[in-house]
């Protein structure tokens, strides 16, 4: 989890973070506009190994690398599948034919794992990162269905993602960029058999069509980390500022222009290129919540005033100053996120020629080698 | 990982055969569908203090579905602490919360191990999320607390031989009961909260035949409907009228974001109403 990332921030110095992110317009510690992002370099195709990789190398330091390995694996018999109870029957073609459409692909042909460096594998942090990477991969169907071969048989896909440099910040928009590159990057042997035959594949590596084809619009998901400060909405938050958010959002957005049941709306959206798809959202916990309290001058004792005797801590009085906030003196955030944030933040994401779009717009741009 | 310690069966390699009877098919097309209203949730038994060797602990049960086959989740939480916390760990200002969900092997129609899988760990996580939110948290410091919920038995249609998708959305279902539970027996062990937080589920389905209309209900039953589209499930504070944890999965356009919102008011509604059962099933206790 976020709050594991430990930070030894004094409780002065986040009050301070606190007030100049609450400005209008914030105040960043490294200088950024709420909207921007770190400067990144990033580089595809760098293992040889695998059928597509990437590497992203942020500017505070952190870096990712991701390899996508592909098998071709039998597709089980399901228990909803007709076919198996109409063995020894006469094949009737129309309804087999109803069911292949049907019959998407299935969760289980991608696995996702993410490794951080300095914690164990089965630690909820990195669980949560890797369910909710791999939940706004699954979330719309459509990608399975890239991986299937024929009714027999189809690709499993193994995305690892590695976090190679200590966890400075939540690696979290990170692994999603490197994963989207990744994916864009993937490339799978051109299939040469027919129908429902064994696979046979191409051996020539250069015909191997990409699994997210160039001149489709189609994309893979982008998570992207977005927190509120007060009335603020801040993208791709570094470490320091993660620490006094409200709230925190991880918002999943794909890009799918070709979907069956189109309404008047996305037609009008198709002019501009992108149609934006709503995944996923999660509450990640903010680390802010685990923050040491600040004292305030009127209960400290080094200021001349005096301690609460014991007799006072039992009245309950006593007790309800405590919740009291004071300028200036950082608190930890208690309770949740109103409703309308979390709406701003979702549509913050969202809105036509936004930061999601923006994001996209320079992924695409990096050069698929 | 796999489990070293016990001799395990064959993981789903096989499939057991599944009969197809006459009178189940007929009977299961009667009930086909959702049988409450698009607003109403079921009925929940909730019960606070079932656990005496627990600080606290509460049970909670859904009512069984219409359709046989189908019963209801049934939960149960037990908190253990505030307690010190162990000499070695680092100093903390506040209540260090760890939270534990694990199905019962056998509560689901697919056998579940012994060690959590990584579905029972993001529970675990979406649960923190949203009880820290809660919990005053500041005024236990250099203590934990524990919580562990079992899932005695899942919501899975078992005499449908469909599996498919059930259990992504399932897990909805199972984080807003966990919330619920979490919360009674937090309140039961007497841990000072800002609100009773509830868990609450709502989701835009399709059903069959109605092509072209996505609907959205309230406290949905996968087996129930042809098709989900999207679901959210959200843990929500009702008197300070603050969201502690939101977790949407589905597909949704763009410039449907009215439909979304619908979907989070939505689940604001599901989670008021056990919210009710809650705050009733405390003054129980009290009385």
């Amino acid at each position: 989890m976020a709050s594991q990332t430990h930070l030894n921030l004094s409780p002065a110095e986040l009050a301070y973070l606190h007030a100049s992110l609450s400005l209008t317009p914030p105040i960043r510690p490294d200088g950024r506009s709420p909207t921007q992002y770190r400067p990144l370099s990033a580089e595809t195709g760098i293992l040889p190994g695998t059928n597509g990789s990437a590497r992203i190398c942020f500017a505070d330091g952190t870096e990712a690398i991701v390899g996508v390995k592909a098998e071709v694996e039998k597709t089980r018999a399901r228990w909803d599948d007709e076919t198996i109870f109409l063995e020894g029957q006469e094949g009737d073609e129309g309804a087999e034919e109803d069911k292949e459409k049907e019959q998407g692909g299935n969760r289980e042909w991608v696995e996702l794992t993410v490794e951080i460096p300095g914690q164990r594998d089965d630690d909820s942090g990195t669980i949560f990162l890797a369910q909710m990477l791999s939940e706004a991969l699954l979330a719309d169907g459509a990608f399975v269905e890239r991986l299937k071969i024929n009714r027999g048989w189809h690709w499993k896909l193994y995305l690892d993602i590695l976090l190679i440099s200590p966890p400075l910040s939540y690696p979290l928009p990170l692994l999603s960029l490197t994963t989207h590159l990744a994916l864009l990057s993937t490339r799978l042997p051109r299939l040469k058999s027919e129908g429902d035959e064994d696979p046979f594949f191409d051996d020539d590596w250069a015909a191997a069509p990409h699994l997210y084809p160039k001149d489709r619009k189609a994309r893979p998901p982008v998570t992207l980390l977005v927190m509120a400060v007060g009335n603020n909405i801040i993208f791709d938050p570094a470490k320091e500022e993660l620490a006094v958010a409200d709230v925190a959002l991880a918002v999943s957005v794909g890009d799918s222009a070709e979907r069956t049941g189109k309404t008047a709306e996305d037609e009008d959206m198709e002019v501009d290129g992108r149609k934006l798809r709503l995944l996923s959202i999660r509450t990640v916990d903010p680390p802010s919540r685990l923050t040491p309290p600040g004292v305030p001058n009127a209960t400290n004792s080094a200021y001349g005033h005096a301690v609460a005797g014991p007799q006072q801590q039992k009245m309950p009085e006593a007790r309800a100053v405590e919740s009291e906030a004071v300028e200036g003196v950082w608190k930890a955030p208690r309770g949740g996120a109103k409703l309308a944030v979390m709406g701003a933040l979702v549509q913050k994401v969202l809105e036509r020629g936004g930061v999601a779009d923006e994001v996209l717009d320079a992924l695409e741009a990096v050069d698929l080698s | 990982m796999t489990d070293r310690r016990r001799i395990n069966g064959p993981a789903g390699t096989t499939i057991p055969p599944v009969f197809e009877d006459e009178d189940i098919k007929h009977d299961s097309k009667v009930v086909k569908g959702r049988s409450r209203a698009p607003d109403a949730v079921r009925r929940m038994f909730l019960k606070t203090g079932v656990t005496p060797s627990a600080s606290g602990s509460a049970y909670l049960e859904y009512e069984s579905s219409a359709k046989s086959g189908v019963s209801g989740l049934k939960l149960s939480c037990t908190v253990h602490g505030p307690r010190s916390l162990p000499r070695s760990s680092p100093f903390s200002p506040h209540i260090v919360l760890s939270t534990h969900v694990k199905y019962a092997p056998f509560a689901t129609k697919q056998r579940r191990s012994y060690l959590r899988d990584p579905s029972e760990r993001d529970l675990g996580t979406h649960l923190e999320t949203a009880l820290r939110g809660a919990i005053i948290a500041d005024r236990w410091p250099k203590s934990g607390v524990d919580i562990i919920i079992s899932v005695i038995e899942g919501d899975q249609d078992r005499a449908s031989s469909n599996i498919q998708g059930d259990e992504t959305w399932d897990m909805m279902n199972v984080l807003s009961g966990c919330i619920t539970v979490a919360s009674a027996a937090l309140a039961d062990a007497g841990i000072d909260c800002v609100d009773t937080v509830a868990g609450g589920v709502a989701a835009l389905v399709q059903n069959a035949g109605e092509d072209s209309t996505p609907t959205i209900v309230v406290d949905p039953i996968p087996s129930e409907h042809e098709k989900i589209l999207g679901a959210c499930c959200i843990a929500y504070l009702p008197t300070r009228d603050e969201v502690t944890n939101l977790w949407f999965k589905g597909d949704l356009s763009a410039s449907a974001m009215d439909l979304y919102t619908k979907l989070v008011e939505n689940g604001i509604l599901a989670s008021t109403s056990a919210n009710r059962v809650l705050v009733a099933s405390l003054n129980e206790t009290l009385a």
